[in-house]
């Protein structure tokens, strides 16, 4: 009686376990409720094919797709923002993580910094911020995500922009993807933010407080808008944490201010496809505004937020 | 009887590992397939290091939320094993108009976009499941990389 108790027990343990191992593979970005997005894609009146339509309300997968810390590095080099060591987050205070939290956003930011450093050039300093993302992944046991290796990849091609782009792009990956097949999505989402806080930061800093000395960064601000409905949404499905629910706080102030910004489609959004040369590009004639005083409180609002998070 | 007793907890817990092992391991292979087969797909772009794959079987969806930046060029690389079917995907405004379809162009799984104005975009994809799929279960990696054009360089005098 007692061994069959045992065996029964066994049994739903090692079902259960099997089960939870098999969703965790694909639960990253698994639909919970609906998001923004959603209600926007359904509340639509234009008709999609039906067959495919009903496909994707059965889709069970969602994949938020946030700008990386690369991608916002070169969106900041691009819009012609200089290069200023002094609003990184000090490579002296790597010591002060000690909680996951801490260090999983401040490997985010980080990855952010490393990543702006090395689009200026800056290769002593990419060095040294790899190393203090190397020791936030070691503390958060990503394992093989940053080594040594990847520390002396980086010094034998220190005058080589393009590889140590690549360098930088790998080691995000592999954290990325090390934390979510290791059934550690929270802490990814975490990362996530802390890069995307970084990002905003360095863009809102290097404005310098006005919004006329460069309005192409003014603009890349703006429109991070778009990407905190992701941030939002990406929160949103992890939203049983304490800690995400820490940061949705954060971010909802954010957004309380971002939604004083303006963006309007003007025109239809159209597209129009190159097949000789595999390339679409999306038309449509969009419209931003955002007042002075909006603009000072968004950046307020993301220093203190950043101020908190690297504390 | 206590003997009996640990030597069924520790069975127990040499399953555990197995399956942690498992899993990790068939994970750990969707990352090296994202390295292996959907990276180098990207070309001269830069992968801009977000990690977008998963496992998915024949008839299974996903979708994508991505904010495309004016005045960059993305490549998206869709890579999925051999053995499962093509990958159908379709790229969609927030009002649900289909801006690139790639069925239209024999399931290409690489293909550039640049937007005029920035926009949040949505991918969606299925793989197909018209396949003769013998036994049903056919499932495996997936991955969906964006890659960035690289800065055109500067011609020195």
């Amino acid at each position: 009686m007692r061994n069959s108790f045992l065996q029964i027990t066994k049994g739903i343990f090692v079902f259960t376990l099997l089960v939870g191992m098999i969703s965790a593979c694909q639960s990253d970005g698994k639909k919970s409720s609906k998001t923004e997005e959603e209600k926007l894609v359904e509340s639509a009146s234009q008709p999609i094919d039906q067959q495919m339509m009903e496909d994707f309300n059965k889709s069970k997968l969602i994949f938020y797709s946030l700008p990386s810390p690369l991608e916002t590095a070169m969106l900041i080099k691009r819009s012609g923002a200089r290069y200023d060591e002094e609003i990184l987050n000090p490579i002296s205070n790597v010591t002060k993580y000690n909680t996951n939290l801490k260090m999983a956003l401040n490997l985010g930011i980080y990855s952010a910094d490393l990543s702006y450093t090395s689009l200026f050039d800056q290769t002593q300093s990419t060095i040294q911020y790899m190393a203090c993302a190397k020791k936030m992944a070691e503390g958060l046991s990503i394992i093989d995500a940053i080594d040594e290796t990847t520390i002396k990849k980086l010094e034998d091609n220190m005058n080589n922009r393009d590889a140590v782009m690549e360098i930088i792009s790998e080691t995000f990956m592999n954290s990325n993807a090390y934390l979510k097949e290791n059934d550690r999505p929270t802490i990814s989402v975490m990362v996530l933010v802390g890069g995307w806080v970084e990002g905003l930061y360095l863009a809102s800093s290097l404005t310098n407080g006005s919004m006329e000395n460069n309005k192409r960064l003014v603009d890349r601000i703006i429109y991070q808008k778009l990407s905190l409905i992701t941030v939002m949404n990406l929160l949103e499905s992890h939203s049983n944490n304490e800690d995400i629910q820490y940061l949705h706080g954060k971010m909802s102030e954010l957004k309380s201010i971002f939604e004083q910004v303006k963006i309007v489609n003007t025109s239809k959004v159209e597209s129009e496809t190159d097949a000789t040369n595999k390339v679409t590009t999306i038309k449509a004639d969009s419209e931003t505004h955002m007042s002075e005083e909006v603009f000072n409180n968004l950046l307020k609002k993301v220093k203190e937020i950043r101020s908190e998070f690297v504390s | 009887m206590k003997h009996r007793l640990n030597s069924r907890l520790s069975g127990i817990l040499m399953f555990f590992a197995f399956l942690l092992t498992f899993s990790t391991c068939l994970n750990a292979q969707c990352l090296s397939f994202a390295k292996k087969i959907g990276k180098p797909k990207l070309e001269n772009f830069v992968h801009d290091g977000n990690y977008n794959a998963t496992i998915l079987g024949a008839g299974e969806t996903a979708e994508l939320y991505k904010t495309f930046f004016a005045n960059q060029k993305y490549r998206i690389a869709l890579s999925k094993i051999e053995s499962l079917p093509n990958i159908h995907f379709r790229l969609i405004d927030e009002d649900n108009n289909i801006l690139f379809d790639n069925k239209n162009h024999g399931f290409v799984d690489v293909w550039d976009f640049q937007v005029e104005s920035t926009q949040m975009l949505v991918i969606k994809l299925k793989v197909l499941d018209d396949y003769n799929d013998s036994n049903g279960d056919n499932k495996g990696c997936i991955s969906v990389l964006f890659g960035i054009e690289k800065e055109k360089k500067k011609k020195r005098n």
